[in-house]
């Protein structure tokens, strides 16, 4: 099987393809600052302003019975001593029912058992076995904040320099941009995420953006690598080489991808909820990288 | 040849080592994974970092009481120059281990100022009041919550308001009780004068219900100099109507006279004992925190994380099997893409699992939820490595050469893509480890661990397992490492 993809002819489109996602991302980043509750890039999830998430399942003999979160609330209201707490609570009923997870500011251990309590006294039997509960100061989160900021910049300051030190400057310009392409597309679509669906991101996600930053750039620089080793060998022009190249390579690249895929897509549908997020950060990514690697980089370097 | 079949020995003998590691030092499971409590505790300290020598000291007292509280197979590390980490496995509450490690346990025993007499009678009387206020509040049960209710308490917080001369400040009742609360405390403090006795005199702490009720009371028992200290303090007062307070985190927990009896040597013998009003509960957390002595710098508790043991287990069994289904559909694809080749990376993949799961076992690295998805990719890294040689064997062998050559250069042609690939990961690993908290330092772990092993495994384990296989005449036909149909170009 050989493949053909037309390069040359279609230069004009993939860059203007890439040139309408990069705008509709940062159409998302800056209606997500302007225009949103949050007034932040993307919404930041507890990890990084602190807070208190809890997670109880209920004791149900068969079914568990259907309750408005509207009036659990209006409860708890009544039989909590300090009613700071339950300002800007949040209540969800999934799982038929079964399962409470509940949202709220920054509380105490102390407050937050207290809230269980309560809960328990209204709509209990809960089995604790199941309790899962997240406290983080808003101290800690704004230290994390800056601690994921700082790692996603260090590593690609050493990504970038590894590559000018590997390459010539043009193929380095060329698979940073790439890079940078598919993390601001990533980020956009979780900015996109956060305005529709209130989609939070934590600190997972700054470690997804980290892990397609290298795998991005390790399908590129096999693509790059191949055009280095077939323009040694001069046997076409240069364009046609840079064509050939990507042709040759084209299905390691999707088969690595679909590999990669494989294990993401079955923990987005069989894994635990805690990392479906992040396996689909990671699959977007790898989908957009395995694109800018394959189209993008490669017609960027092809002379008009 | 013979340098090969060197490789193949080697490989087994890793393999035998990495089952024999793994029977004996069990994987770590990460508290996310067998369920329990992680509480992150920031040491505060209003100018400047943190230092070394803090840092222990800090670690230590926390050490020494958590170890008091009885706690199993508790687990504290530092993380940062600034931070512990104290995990609590099972269904261990961490409230009890909140309450007690977040105080800093500063005790002293300081004597009242002169003519200070009414002051003091007054504040008690107020201190008093506020408790029964507060007590009150916090047992009401929802029915007598009414506005009635509220209404009175207001009532009796404004009368001491006016008594105290100050005013609360806070938005709600709670807020307000608890405020005024506190400015009496400070107020009753500031009464007495700092004595050079302090906990550091302590060298143990024990409790015992007091006979004539069912409160319980805390013992103290001093060191030599300690001991004389005290005497010293007692004579002082002894006689006067001067009280002895004692002092935790600046609230006075109890003050006595000093009988007229004392007035030539002091109380001697080197013990004392506080009777305070304690719950049994109350009693226990003030003897481990005095028994573990004083924290040099305040702490705050900033995290806490607790996982039931009924979801950890769930979150292990539901990431395992996600992961196993997910690796045989990789394996079956690349056996229906690679054939033979596809069955040789299919089993340096196992032998990499196996490398991988030894190496945690050793470290060792404690599996949690982000490890185990840096494992999974690291597999990614792993078969794509794998990818890339087959697709070099491929075009060698289509190109006509013969299948030993074809695998040769494959390796050697492949070898700079895996090496920059993987590279340019462990960067990234080396970074998140460096500068990553806890959870995503879990991550970096295992994926670089997974990316190092990978080199191994896909440049040797494979070439030599692909070698040996080539040995036998019946597995060198070429259709078995291309289809056929292909043959045509």
């Amino acid at each position: 099987m050989k493949y053909n993809l037309e390069l040359i002819k279609n230069k004009k489109k993939i860059i203007s393809f890439s040139t309408v996602l990069i705008l509709l991302s940062l159409l998302g980043i800056l209606y997500s600052t302007f225009n949103t509750s949050y007034n932040k890039p993307i919404n930041l999830g507890m990890d990084f302003v602190g807070g208190n998430e809890l997670r109880i399942e209920r004791f149900c003999e068969a079914e568990c019975s259907n309750l408005s979160p509207d009036s659990v609330l209006e409860n708890l209201r009544e039989i909590s001593k300090n009613k700071n707490v339950l300002n800007n609570i949040k209540l969800q009923f999934q799982n038929n029912n079964k399962l409470i997870s509940i949202r709220t500011p920054y509380l105490s251990i102390e407050e937050s058992n207290n809230l269980i309590t309560n809960l328990d006294n209204i709509i209990g039997p809960l089995n604790y076995e199941s309790k899962d509960s997240r406290l983080i100061g808003p101290k800690l989160g704004k230290r994390l904040l800056t601690n994921c900021v700082t790692s996603l910049l260090v590593s690609l300051f050493a990504i970038s320099l590894y590559i000018t030190i590997r390459f010539d400057k043009k193929y380095a310009l060329f698979a940073l941009l790439a890079l940078f392409h598919d993390l601001l597309i990533v980020f956009g679509i979780f900015s996109w995420l956060g305005i529709i669906l209130s989609v939070e991101v934590n600190s997972l996600f700054a470690v997804s953006l980290l892990t397609i930053a290298g795998y991005s750039v390790n399908d590129t620089v096999v693509i790059f690598d191949r055009i280095r080793e077939n323009l040694k060998s001069k046997k076409e022009g240069y364009n046609e080489t840079i064509q050939l190249s990507v042709n040759e390579s084209f299905r390691r690249t999707t088969f690595t991808s679909i590999t990669t895929l494989i294990p993401l897509l079955s923990i987005i549908l069989f894994g635990s909820y805690s990392l479906f997020w992040f396996s689909l950060a990671l699959s977007l990514g790898i989908i957009v990288g395995s694109y800018s690697s394959i189209l993008l980089a490669p017609s960027l370097l092809l002379k008009d | 040849m013979k340098k090969r079949q060197g490789w193949l020995f080697f490989i087994i003998f890793l393999l035998t080592l990495s089952v024999y590691l793994l029977i004996n030092y069990p994987l770590q499971l990460g508290l996310d994974l067998q369920g329990g409590s992680q509480l992150t505790l920031q040491i505060i300290k209003e100018e400047g970092k943190v230092t070394k020598d803090e840092l222990d000291a800090v670690n230590s007292v926390i050490d020494r009481r958590v170890n008091n509280l009885g706690v199993s197979e508790s687990n504290l590390q530092t993380l940062g120059g600034d931070q512990l980490i104290l995990e609590l496995p099972g269904e261990q509450n961490p409230l009890v281990a909140s309450r007690v490690l977040g105080k800093t346990a500063l005790l002293e025993f300081r004597t009242q100022k002169a003519g200070t007499s009414t002051n003091l009678k007054t504040l008690q009387l107020q201190r008093l009041n506020i408790k029964e206020i507060i007590d009150q509040y916090s047992s009401s049960e929802k029915s007598q919550y009414d506005d009635n209710f509220l209404n009175i308490i207001q009532d009796d917080l404004k009368e001491i308001e006016q008594e105290l001369n100050y005013s609360t400040t806070s938005n709600d009742l709670y807020g307000k009780l608890i405020e005024i609360k506190k400015y009496v405390d400070k107020e009753i403090t500031n009464l007495f004068i700092k004595t050079d006795l302090t906990g550091k005199d302590l060298i143990n702490a024990g409790r015992r219900q007091e006979q004539t009720n069912s409160n319980w009371e805390v013992l103290l028992t001093f060191s030599n100099s300690g001991g004389d200290k005290f005497a010293d303090i007692t004579k002082s007062i002894a006689g006067t109507n001067q009280l002895l307070a004692i002092i935790l985190d600046g609230e006075s927990i109890s003050e006595a006279s000093v009988g007229n009896q004392f007035a030539n040597t002091g109380i001697t013998g080197g013990s004392a004992t506080i009777s305070g009003n304690f719950s049994a509960e109350n009693a226990r957390e003030l003897e481990v925190q005095l028994k573990g002595g004083s924290l040099p710098l305040p702490i705050e508790i900033v995290e806490t994380n607790t996982i039931g043991a009924l979801l950890g287990s769930k979150n292990i069994l539901k990431s395992l099997y996600a992961a196993i289904i997910g690796l045989i559909f990789v394996g079956i694809f690349m056996i229906f893409n690679y054939r033979i080749l596809g069955f040789v990376s299919v089993l340096s993949l196992v032998l990499y699992g196996f490398f991988n799961l030894a190496l945690y076992s050793l470290i060792p690295v404690t599996l949690t939820l982000p490890g185990i998805s840096g494992l999974i990719l690291s597999i990614g890294m792993a078969v794509d490595a794998n990818i890339l040689i087959f697709e070099r064997i491929r075009e060698e062998l289509y190109d006509g050469n013969t299948l030993t050559r074809s695998i040769d250069s494959g390796f050697q042609r492949a070898n700079s893509s895996i090496v920059d690939g993987h590279i340019t990961t462990l960067l990234s690993c080396f970074v998140l480890f460096l500068l990553g908290t806890n959870f995503v330092k879990g991550f970096a772990a295992t994926l670089g661990i997974g990316v190092l092993i990978s080199l191994f495994t896909s440049l040797n384990c494979s070439k030599t397992i692909l070698r040996f296989f080539t040995t036998y005449q019946s597995l060198r036909q070429k259709n078995l490492y291309l289809p056929k149909n292909n043959f045509s170009n």
